[in-house]
């Protein structure tokens, strides 16, 4: 393999017609763009950004999964996720007993991931929007009900869903959205 | 330039309104402004200069104003968690700057990437250098008031914050690189899309320079001014693009190569003027060389299986469910073992040229769960000197050029 080298570079020189030259050519290309300008502005909320699998989202518990490792709040470097203690019946004996569960404060949640990448059963997934409104501080610590459906996704009510590509001229282009695409 | 007499407190505040500055008379035709920290083209940073008239005699860079006290907080948690909370030192940055944490205590651990997860934290490395230098573009752009540098660049950076919320799941805060190797494999298509995002960004590079670097009203502007001679620059300690830009060579991934940056063909580009239009064709032709090494990432992604992205160490503990998962999905789960992760007594150094310049890292450990000390010495605080000794003797009216040529970025330097 070929290692990096080094190369002197010095500015462009500016040639006699610089000024006539360069205006001529900043013009044209502003004129290029003002015919044929290149725009993916999200009109939101009548459009919405599908998010590709994998985005890192909104996380969702499913408590059949659940083995109250707490592996989950252990690795949460920003102490969003948090075991509780909630008492129940076991099914087989009948006794009292208490189990610690897994609740999310989305508060303090930056979305790192490591909660879902280090949960050994899959117990825990993202969903794939962000874009989730709550009325106060207090309803974004879940509790163990609401930790387990998922967030109310209001844009994809109303909007259509579009998604982002990479275009070779154009860079990103916005298309609709076709069912079924990951 | 020193020696005047400052009369603090005598003479009444405001004397020479600016709009955004706030200023007063310190002597004789000698005014002090104080320039942001409320970002009038300043960023969460004061710079404060004393002009004569329309000439600035004295600047002092006053920084500090985010600071977070990261140090100190990395050590009150547990290893792997000091990667998301670096991280924040520049999100835009995100992998170049927790490069060298993982790998100073991969030093510490006695372990190192599989070879597709070096190839693989290149690839983001590259994709978050363009992106940082687009968007120090954009700001540049819009110091100079040409609003339509501002767009462009912030629009294209749009292209490369997408293909690397496809490839981690997060368009800034990846939390990449973790210890032993990397997070997620590259998902199916991925490099298409970037081959067709570096096709685009080369014509893309050709349009920047006849609307902006090249064009004669902004070259008028940048031209001369600034200029930061080769020994000042040696002598200061300034780094990255910066440092290249006055004519001495240093590049971390050419002096010291890490990760496969020893591999790959590319230039390390060495402009000789180190005035402010030097500086933007310096990342210019970065650029450039970026997407070149994007090019051969690609390539070698295409040609090599997909392996584990882990470390034995770690990857051979996975139960299957994990392994399934990276087989279908391209995931690479953490087992548990990170969170209880003991690193080694011992000390580690490690460095990485970011967006910015050289980003250095001193780790130690006393054998715990948590980092004893995390020392960090970031480029843009390395760079901020240049204020210093670069405004006196420009006029008011070129400290915007310079501010934006140097592309200092607050956060990385307060920490
Ligand atoms: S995504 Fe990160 S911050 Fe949020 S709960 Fe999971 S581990 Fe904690
Ligand atoms: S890591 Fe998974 S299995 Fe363990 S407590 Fe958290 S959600 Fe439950």
């Amino acid at each position: 393999m070929v290692p990096p080298k080094p190369v002197p570079k010095t500015k462009p020189r500016r040639g006699i017609f610089h000024a006539f030259k360069g205006n001529l050519e900043a013009l044209m290309i502003g004129v290029k763009y003002f015919i044929d300008p290149k725009r993916f502005t999200l009109i939101y909320p009548k459009e919405y950004n599908k998010l590709r699998e994998g985005y890192r989202g909104f996380i969702v518990l499913i408590k059949q999964k659940c083995i109250n490792c707490a592996s989950c709040a252990r690795i949460c470097p920003a102490a969003a996720m948090k075991m509780i203690r909630i008492p129940e019946v076991d099914e087989k004996t009948g006794k009292q007993k208490v189990k610690n569960w897994p609740v999310i404060d989305y508060r303090r949640c930056i979305f790192c991931g490591y909660c879902v990448d280090v949960c050994p059963t899959e117990a825990l997934y993202h969903v794939p929007y962000h874009d989730v409104v709550y009325q106060n501080m207090a309803e974004m610590y879940l509790d163990l009900e609401s930790f387990q459906k998922p967030p109310e996704y209001k844009a994809a009510e109303e909007g259509i869903p579009v998604r982002y590509i990479v275009d070779e001229e154009r860079g990103l282009v916005k298309v609709p959205y076709k069912e079924g695409e990951k | 330039m020193s020696g005047f007499v400052s009369t603090r407190g005598q003479v009444g505040f405001n004397d020479l309104k600016i709009p955004g500055a706030w200023s007063r008379k310190i002597g004789k035709d000698l005014y002090e402004v104080f320039i942001g920290p409320q970002h009038p083209g300043s960023g969460h940073m004061r710079i404060i200069i004393r002009i004569d008239g329309d000439v600035i005699v004295e600047a002092d860079p006053d920084m500090g104003y985010v600071h977070r006290t990261m140090e100190k907080l990395g050590e009150g948690r547990e290893w792997i968690k000091g990667i998301p909370l670096y991280e924040r030192m520049a999100i835009h940055d995100a992998c170049n700057v927790t490069l060298p944490y993982v790998r100073a205590v991969e030093q510490l651990l006695g372990i190192e990437a599989p070879l597709r997860a070096k190839y693989l934290r290149v690839l983001l490395c590259e994709i978050n250098r363009i992106a940082a230098y687009l968007y120090g573009f954009g700001i540049f752009g819009v110091f100079v008031g040409h609003s339509t540098m501002y767009m462009w660049p912030f629009g294209d950076r749009e292209v490369w914050i997408e293909l690397a919320d496809w490839l981690t799941g997060a368009r800034l805060t990846h939390s990449y690189p973790v210890f032993g190797g990397v997070r997620r494999d590259v998902p199916a298509d991925f490099t298409n899309q970037l081959r067709k995002a570096i096709r685009y960004m080369r014509k893309r590079l050709e349009e920047y320079r006849k609307i902006y670097v090249d064009n004669p009203v902004i070259r008028a502007r940048l031209e001369d001014v600034g200029v930061i001679p080769k020994n000042l620059a040696i002598e200061l300690g300034i780094t990255g693009p910066n440092l290249r830009a006055s004519g001495v060579l240093y590049d971390v991934r050419y002096n010291d190569p890490y990760e496969v940056y020893d591999e790959l063909d590319f230039e390390i580009p060495v402009f000789q003027e180190g005035d402010a239009l030097a500086r933007v064709w310096q990342r210019v032709e970065e650029i450039k060389q970026s997407l070149r090494i994007l090019e051969q990432v690609a390539d070698w992604l295409d040609k090599h299986p997909r392996e584990p992205i882990l470390h034995d160490r770690f990857w051979k503990t996975a139960p299957p469910l994990h392994k399934k998962i990276f087989e279908t999905e391209g995931r690479a789960k953490l087992v548990p073992l990170y969170a209880l992760l003991k690193v080694p007594k011992g000390k580690a150094y490690a460095k990485a040229e970011t967006a910015r310049g050289e980003i250095t890292y001193y780790v130690e450990s006393d054998g715990g769960q948590k980092p004893y000390r995390v020392r960090i010495v970031s480029a843009s605080a390395r760079n901020a000197i240049v204020f210093k000794y670069i405004l006196p003797g420009h006029r008011v009216m070129d400290l915007p050029t310079i501010y934006g040529s140097i592309d200092y970025f607050p956060p990385e330097a307060d920490r």
